[in-house]
């Protein structure tokens, strides 16, 4: 069931059109991950779906229901739209308190600064936290209504290994809470890791989109590498697979997931002397496609 | 609403900017007195000696009612520019922390955020009005006593001591209406530029400019003259003309409170059809 729907989206700013009759659907209880590189539109859906920017053509759906204007969605979704934002000369905890006044939440600000990690810091100004904390911080802000879906735009920007394991186990213990989740990044790698429906962007315009199940059962595209020049035997072999060689030593081949240990075995047999095997989903292809 | 406006209260007086313009406030008035204290009695018998040739003049000039309406002077541009170093940041400190697009995507209307931005900013103009009242008062009838007052306003005017409190506060009372409406414009500068310095930097160009067209009162500049705000914000000095003209000083309130609605009005409109993209 779609949580939320909207269709032909466009968004000008002056003669530029930044967003061009997007359409797209949400369900309830999904992680989606809206991908694209820089300048493709990402965060401008997020600031259109946050009221911050008013569209000129568009239509919006909540359980179905036709919304009179984007901003409707800010009464069941918590956000962190670009960097996170904070009164700095107030501690974390006050930040919160006048969120919590402002939105009647009934959310304890201790519980919700232990969920984000910030238990031990909440009296400290915010002036003084690092890129991690204040990223976990706008998390705690986002969170403090307990929204039915989180629209997180590029929150994994600035935090190291560590802070994003914590942040992606956050989402996914959220999301499996019931929090639907909308999460936009630039960098696939990160998306890729849990997102359960991906959108990828381009130029304005939803260039692909594919949920993990269909990405699992789909072709990859396999690059193999190897340390000397390929017998005639192996050369006819990937040839018949549909290979397509780079050069006398690398070659790219599209296969099955269920394909690719019995060619990776057969080349073995055929004495390839293969030294580097690397794999692209066709959500990776397509994004290097337009990145590159 | 009576929460936003809390909110906004809040974050005002949490801020050392609000602070730092009472403390100079405070620091300005106290200058004053401190320095007519040490020189004032030398400095007023050179500048009223042309005065004793035709009067004779009893007691001490100097005195708390004199400082407090001298002090009053500052209204030209001192207290315009430091209540604007406030007033401004109410709205542009938002944008400069992006905490616009905290506020903007909780359930919250726009018109909600700006009424209570306004309400606190009047508050604040009033806090602020009351600190000037008060050290510009005090201090000076502390150290130099009461007593009639001698200002060169159109002429000489002889202010008595019984009168002098309600010229004083009504001034003040004026000038709060003054103040609210020049911050309306360093409000409406601060949605276009979306920063504190600029804005700030504009409205005191403005104010410069405008103080300075204000004393040209020849030819074709005497014309403008009722034009320009500043021209209605030096009207508090008719507070101490003998006779009060009130319909002139109506006639400014009315051009000052007109003023405070076309900028509100104009940032109401601006505030609401802005899109934030920054």
């Amino acid at each position: 069931m779609s949580f939320l729907q909207v269709e032909n989206l466009s968004l000008q700013y002056g003669n530029q059109t930044i967003l061009n009759d997007v359409s797209f659907s949400i369900p309830k209880g999904k992680i989606i991950g809206l991908l694209g590189p820089n300048g493709a539109g990402k965060s401008s859906i997020i600031k259109v779906l946050s009221g911050l920017v008013f569209p000129k053509t568009g239509k919006l759906y909540i359980n179905n229901t036709l919304q009179n204007s984007f901003s409707e969605l800010r009464n069941s979704c918590g956000y962190l739209i670009d960097s996170p934002a904070f009164y700095p000369y107030l501690s974390a905890k006050k930040n919160l308190r006048l969120l919590k006044k402002i939105t009647k939440s009934s959310t304890n600000i201790d519980d919700l600064l232990i969920r984000v990690g910030l238990e031990n810091v909440g009296p400290k100004k915010v002036k003084h936290f690092s890129t991690g904390m204040k990223q976990r911080l706008a998390i705690a802000q986002a969170l403090l209504r307990k929204p039915e879906m989180l629209i997180l735009d590029e929150p994994f920007r600035g935090l190291d290994p560590n802070g994003f394991l914590d942040l992606k186990n956050l989402l996914i213990s959220l999301n499996e809470n019931g929090t639907t989740i909308f999460v936009s990044s630039h960098l696939l790698d990160e998306l890729e890791q849990f997102a359960d429906i991906f959108i990828l962007i381009h130029n304005g315009k939803i260039a692909f989109q594919i949920n993990k199940e269909e990405l699992i059962k789909s072709r990859k595209k396999i690059i193999f590498t190897f340390e000397e020049k390929l017998s005639i035997e192996a050369k006819e072999y990937l040839f018949k697979l549909g290979g397509n060689f780079e050069n006398e030593l690398k070659v790219d081949i599209h296969l099955c997931p269920s394909e690719i240990a019995s060619t990776i075995s057969e080349l073995v047999t055929l004495e390839s002397t293969l030294i580097n095997v690397e794999t692209h989903t066709i959500l990776q292809e397509k994004y290097f496609e337009i990145t590159i | 609403m009576i929460r936003l406006i809390e909110i906004e209260i809040y974050k005002l007086f949490s801020s050392y900017r609000t602070y730092i313009a009472f403390a100079i406030t405070i620091v300005l008035m106290l200058i004053i007195n401190l320095g007519l204290y040490s020189d004032g009695e030398e400095l007023f018998s050179f500048l009223l000696q042309p005065l004793r040739e035709y009067f004779f003049i009893e007691g001490a000039v100097i005195n708390g009612n004199l400082i407090a309406y001298l002090s009053l002077n500052t209204l030209w541009v001192h207290i315009p520019l430091l209540t604007i170093i406030v007033t401004t940041y109410i709205f542009s400190s938002e944008f400069e922390y992006g905490t616009i697009r905290v506020l903007l995507t909780q359930p919250i209307s726009r018109n909600s955020l700006f009424t209570a931005k306004i309400v606190s900013m009047i508050i604040y103009i009033i806090c602020f009005m009351a600190i000037v009242a008060v050290f510009a008062l005090v201090p000076a009838v502390l150290l130099f006593g009461t007593g009639d007052v001698i200002v060169f306003i159109d002429g000489i005017q002889f202010i008595q001591e019984d009168g002098f409190l309600t010229r004083f506060f009504s001034t003040i009372v004026f000038s709060i209406i003054s103040m609210v409406a020049f911050s309306s414009l360093s409000m409406y500068l601060a949605l276009w530029f979306k920063n504190t310095l600029t804005s700030i930097l504009i409205s005191l160009g403005i104010l410069i400019v405008l103080t300075l067209l204000q004393t040209f009162v020849f030819g074709i500049f005497s014309s403008w003259q009722p034009f320009l705000f500043t021209y209605h914000f030096s009207k508090w000095q008719l507070f101490f003309v003998n006779e009060v003209p009130l319909s002139s000083i109506l006639n400014s309130v009315y051009f000052l409170v007109g003023m405070c609605i076309f900028f509100m009005g104009l940032s109401y409109y601006k505030f609401n059809k802005l899109n934030i993209s920054e």
